[in-house]
Order: structure tokens, then sequence, then C-alpha cells
């Protein structure tokens, strides 16, 4: 487990839920039918992680600095509604759950200006060791981090669209 | 609808369907130096545009103003990483259906090495094209996708679909 990391942390923000990520729908993002394809959901979504990883102290100078990068090792999304091109995006994050080298999170997308859920993302994500390539402990001030925001999510209730299994419905 | 004004391939009954190939582009690679998690659904919805050839719903369906197919729900487990210019196939498993919606999954291998790079588990929506909202498959997709359900209901169901995502607690 890396001890320090060589550069300054940004100040953690501890809001619960997180609501911190901003985009817009790309204009190469939209597919025939005229929407967001679903593809792309899922990309920003990957940048809602980003943003979340940013605030644990793991951005671009982790990878640069040839220290660790993130995997995503499962990721699930509900489609709830369709977003055009140029369409605000605003997220909200939700730490679910935490161990020695994962996260477990649930992010909300929403369209930002007309408010609507647009389609929701569970994903496990895991500290990865630059050298070895193989899964390793978060750094000691990212588990730390990881702990306080933690004690701010842990009683948040579960959103009613985290842990689903798929499957039709018989009527 | 009992056939569409267009011309419908011949029905590929082998179980899975295994018609899909690909290459890792270079833009699908990001700063981990491997395939960025959203590109992986870039390839699996091209995968879910061969499904939907092989019903009749695929491009022609959506040019010619008869519906679409959107997807409500998909599921990703990556399970191994992909590099720039690697060849990919990708097999599909229909594993079930109703009058609106197909259950399918995906599964994307290393076309030389054979590795299992990724699943993909989706749930897709027959679209009316003039409503924008939920339809009865038309004749001609029913009829096919019921054989092609038959052909496929004899594999064993892959360990990836019906996941529950979360972290298993180590006793």
């Amino acid at each position: 487990m890396l001890d320090s990391l060589p550069y300054e942390l940004p100040e953690l923000v501890t809001h619960a839920p997180l609501d911190l990520h901003r985009s817009a729908v790309l204009p190469e993002w939209v597919d025939w039918n005229g929407h967001m394809n679903v593809a792309f959901y899922v990309t920003a979504f990957d940048q809602a992680s980003g943003t979340f990883m940013r605030n644990m102290g793991l951005g671009r100078r982790y990878v640069d600095g040839k220290l660790g990068m993130t995997f995503v090792l499962e990721t699930h999304v509900t489609y709830d509604r369709e977003m055009k091109g140029g369409a605000p995006m605003r997220f909200t994050t939700q730490l679910l759950d935490r161990d020695a080298k994962k996260v477990h999170l649930y992010h909300e997308m929403f369209h930002a200006t007309e408010g609507y859920l647009a389609a929701t993302n569970e994903v496990i994500v895991m500290n990865i060791d630059y050298a070895s390539r193989r899964s390793a402990p978060w750094p000691a001030p990212v588990a730390e981090r990881l702990e306080t925001l933690w004690l701010a999510h842990m009683t948040l209730s579960r959103p009613a669209k985290a842990g689903r299994v798929m499957g039709l419905q018989k009527r | 609808m009992t056939s569409p004004p267009y011309p419908l391939n011949e029905l590929d009954l082998s179980a899975p369907l295994d018609r899909h190939r690909a290459t890792v582009l270079p833009e699908w690679i990001d700063w981990n130096g491997h395939m960025n998690v959203g590109f992986y659904v870039v390839a699996f919805d091209k995968a879910t545009d061969t499904l939907c050839e092989q019903l009749g719903v695929s491009w022609d369906y959506t040019r010619e103003k008869i519906g679409m197919t959107f997807v409500l729900e998909a599921h990703v487990t990556y399970d191994r990483e992909v590099k720039e210019g690697d060849p990919l196939r990708i097999t599909s498993q229909i594993l079930d259906h109703d009058a609106k919606r197909l259950h399918c999954i995906h599964a994307m291998y290393h076309a030389t090495e054979g590795y299992l790079a990724a699943t993909n588990e989706l749930m897709l929506m027959n679209i009316d094209y003039a409503t924008r909202r939920s339809a009865p498959w038309p004749g001609f997709a029913m009829e096919r996708l019921e054989k092609l359900a038959e052909a496929h209901r004899s594999l064993p169901r892959p360990p990836q679909a019906g996941r529950l995502i979360g972290i298993k607690k180590k006793q």
C-alpha cells in the first residue's frame, strides 16, 4: 500500500449524496434514433466516476505519476428517459460500500434544467497497482478519505434502483 | 406487420449466435492504455445491431420509420483488458422474451487468444416509430425471435447473467 501521494490532494467534499459532476451530451454521442446512444451513457457515468475518484485524490496525476489506476469491474445501467444532443446533465453519487481495494458507487443522471431522471448507474471500481497492473489496496490517504465519506453516506437510504437483477417479470 | 418493406437476412440458428466480429479502434483506448469502459458498450451495441438484423429490426426498420429498439437496462462485466487493434468475437444468446421485450446476453472474446474479455446482459424493448412508445414486436420479428429463442433454449445460462452488483464480504 502507498503510505502517501506525492501531490496535494483537493479539499474533500462530503455532501450526501455528492452533487459535483456536470456535463453535456456531445453531438457524437447521438445515434440514429436521435438520442444519446446507450454506450455513451456509460461514458458519461464513467466521467462521473472520474469526478468521484478525483475527490478521493485519484486523478490524472495518479496515473501520470505511474502510481496506479482505477479499473471498472462491473457496471449496471437503467435507462429511464431519453437525452438529446446538447442536453445538460447533472449527476449525483452515493457511496454504497467500500473495502480495502474497491468501491461500490451509485450515480443518478438528471437532465440539469428539466430535472427528470435520465438514467442510473451502479458500478464497482477497483484500485490497480501501476507496475504490476494488478489489484492493490487504496493508498493510505485515499482509504482515509473513503472512510470519512462513508460516514457521511452510510445513513442515506438505499436507492430503489440499486441492486437490480435483470429479468422479465411474468404477468 | 407480417413482412417488412425490405429483405430479411437468412436466419442463423446457430446457438449461440456467433456472427459478430470487430477490432478495437485507436479512439476506443483511454489513458490506462486499454479499451475504455464506454467503448466496450459501443462494441456490444454493434453486436446488438447484428442480433437485431437477424430479427429484421435493425437500421432498415428505423430508416423505413416503422420502429426502433431501445435498451431499458444493461449490465456489463469487465473480465479482461483488450488493447488497440485486438480482434474481437462477440456471441449473443437469447435468455427470454415477451410481446415487447428481449432479454439477451453477449460475450466478447479476444478472437485469436480466445479469452473472455467482457459480457453484456441487456433488456431491449420494441418502440413504435410514430408514438416513440413501447409496442409489440411486428409479426415478422416475433416469428424470428421465437425461432432463435427455441434454438437457444437448451444453452446453459451463463454465470454472468442475472448478477447482483456488490462487494463480497470476506469472513
